[in-house]
């Protein structure tokens, strides 16, 4: 059996959440890992059946000890599981020994690690060809490294030997290779066609503001309430994967909105080298809202927070606005004392809910305050033909304050430094 | 703007050369911001030549003698690695001030600029001392068996506030 090219199939599965903690590790953060590992199943309307840990040093045969391996495959027996996760990234054969006891058991289900998990949500949420194709090429670059060890696990029993007729799979490897090479270029062209819109954006005066943060934070019902959109959103992880671009005026001046695919703890660096792009648009975007689940213990925000600091550090340069989300659900008292515990954490704080719709109204003043200053000149166009189509390109590019008309319109124009620059030109072609 | 003042620490040169484990600290006194570094205090660096790779004590106590100079205090950042990964709550039991891990943008560009003034302080006292920067990898056991019997006599080398 290949453990990895089984597709998920189906709607509701019996699934056993496995969890190895090392023994001096700390037990409140193994607590709340557990709680998200749990979550992470919700996401594809998995039931837990079973959690089942063991706090030990890793087992190289069975990543458990081979105790607690025979007790999983018990259970997996006893309670129908068609599934065993375990919190731990899985080596090949750890996941063919664990298999071949669960068979032994007479369990008939698929064992798999939690990277394996995140990469079944992000294969049923991919919609676009472009996301189809950044998850493939996560999951190409996980089995890679494996790749040689799992055709000798598929052969053991049917080695082709010396001198025999029989052929090894060599080229499952090579042709994992050549299908990310192909994959790759496919998706650097989609890349460049990405770059230059977001250049176009940018030299047409858009100031672009991305959503950011851990997953499940409120990503999504915050860009709703801000555009007044209908994007799904859920009480699940990973609800957004592909990002989705919606204009916002705030105060005369045009913004585009991004909202974007949430952060989580350990995510594996084939993901993120899969999803650069897609992490990309928030780097290079002016501003980021980083979104918090405020509601949360202190503990868990902090890991949050810097989780999602550590995310952004090393590429980002924009402003950060940190929207502390669900704050409804707690009164001032308690906000300012988690505030001041995390302090150091927290950038130009705003407390909001983007369900009831709190805090908006401070959060949209905020972007303005932090959106560059414009530049501001008188112009005079021509009150003609000529005059009205170069009118309808400073509306297009700019803030146009009320029009005097006689011969010529008169009015305030305000705009960012680059357009400024290109409005003589059009002032020049009008005349 | 809320500000805070602390103390980023970076170790460089804990690898092996011909004179042994050449390392130097460099303590920053900083005032940062969640997401940036605002005013940078005081620096200052302090090389360690040890006949033996570092070991935890040892590191601690290069930390201690490093930050003892700074004047202007606060919480100690240092990175996980230089602590051999050692649990946030175990290694603040082995020092006698404040000390956690990097957790915001802004400490982390605190450690960063710490570890370009180690980095930079080491290359140059190294020019400056002459000691070989070759690794010698056939003299590696027996530098070990020298290593075994010599002991506790490592050199410091004082290379103050650069």
């Amino acid at each position: 059996m290949n453990p990895y090219q089984e597709p998920v199939t189906d709607a509701s599965r019996n699934v056993i959440l496995v969890m190895r903690t090392d023994p001096d590790s700390n037990a409140e953060d193994n607590e709340r890992k557990l709680q998200e590992f749990s979550e992470l199943t919700k996401a594809l309307n998995d039931r837990v059946v079973d959690v089942i840990t063991q706090e030990r040093y890793s087992d190289r045969k069975y990543n458990v000890g081979s105790g607690k391996a025979k007790e999983i495959a018990i259970a997996a027996r006893d309670k129908k599981a068609s599934c065993v996760i375990f919190y731990d990234p899985l080596s090949t054969s750890q996941i063919y020994n664990v298999s071949k006891l669960c068979n032994e058991a007479g369990a008939n289900c698929r064992v798999m690690d939690r990277f394996q998990l995140i990469l079944d949500i992000f294969a049923e949420r991919a919609t676009t060809h472009r996301s189809k194709l950044q998850v493939e090429l996560a999951r190409l670059r996980y089995e890679l490294p494996n790749a040689r060890m799992l055709v000798s696990l598929s052969k053991k029993e049917e080695r082709a030997g010396w001198g025999g007729l029989g052929d090894y799979e060599d080229s499952y490897e090579q042709d994992i290779k050549k299908r990310i090479a192909r994959i790759n270029a496919e998706l650097k062209k989609a890349d460049l066609e990405e770059e230059a819109r977001r250049v176009y954006r940018h030299k047409n005066g858009f100031f672009i503001v991305s959503l950011a943060g851990y997953t499940n934070a409120g990503k999504s019902t915050l860009f709703n309430t801000l555009v007044d959109e209908q994007t799904e959103s859920k009480d699940m992880f990973f609800t957004t994967l592909i990002p989705k671009t919606r204009a916002l005026v705030i105060n005369k001046r045009k913004i585009l909105l991004t909202d974007t695919v949430g952060f989580i703890e350990d995510l594996p660096h084939f993901l993120i080298d899969a999803f650069r792009s897609t992490l990309e648009g928030i780097y290079f975007s002016d501003m980021i809202l980083l979104v918090v689940d405020f509601s949360e213990p202190v503990e868990h925000i902090r890991k949050k927070l810097m989780i999602s600091h550590e995310t952004l550090w090393e590429k980002s340069t924009s402003n950060i606005i940190t929207v502390l989300n669900k704050s409804e659900t707690m009164k001032p008292a308690e906000r300012k004392k988690k505030l001041q515990e995390l302090a150091h954490l927290i950038y130009n704080p705003i407390f909001i809910s983007a369900k009831t719709g709190m805090g908006i109204s401070d959060l949209t003043s905020e972007i303005n305050r932090n959106l560059p200053v414009l530049l501001t000149k008188t112009i005079s166009l021509p009150n003609d033909e000529r005059g009205a189509a170069a009118l309808s390109w400073f509306y297009d590019n700019g803030v146009v304050e009320e029009i005097l008309y006689g011969k010529y319109m008169t009015f305030e124009f305000s705009a960012a430094e680059e357009i400024m620059a290109r409005a003589d030109d059009i002032v020049l072609k009008a005349q | 703007m809320v500000m805070f003042t602390v103390i980023a620490v970076d170790i460089s040169g804990r690898h092996r050369i011909d004179a042994g484990y050449y390392m130097v600290c460099a303590a920053v006194s900083l005032e940062i911001t969640p997401t940036s570094i605002e005013k940078i205090n005081e620096i200052n660096t302090d090389a360690f030549l040890l006949n033996r790779s570092a070991e935890l004590h040892d590191i601690v106590r290069i930390i201690e003698t490093t930050v003892t100079k700074i004047k202007k205090k606060g919480p100690l950042i240092v990175e996980c690695g230089d602590l051999f990964n050692l649990d946030e709550n175990l290694s603040k039991t082995m020092f006698t001030q404040e000390i956690r891990y990097q957790e915001s943008i802004g400490e982390r560009k605190a450690i960063e600029l710490a570890h370009y003034v180690s980095l930079s302080t080491r290359k140059l006292l190294l020019k400056e001392t002459g000691l070989d920067i070759r690794i010698h990898e056939n003299d590696e056991d027996e530098n070990d068996e020298k290593d075994e019997s010599g002991d506790e006599n490592d050199n410091e080398n004082g290379a103050d506030n650069t």
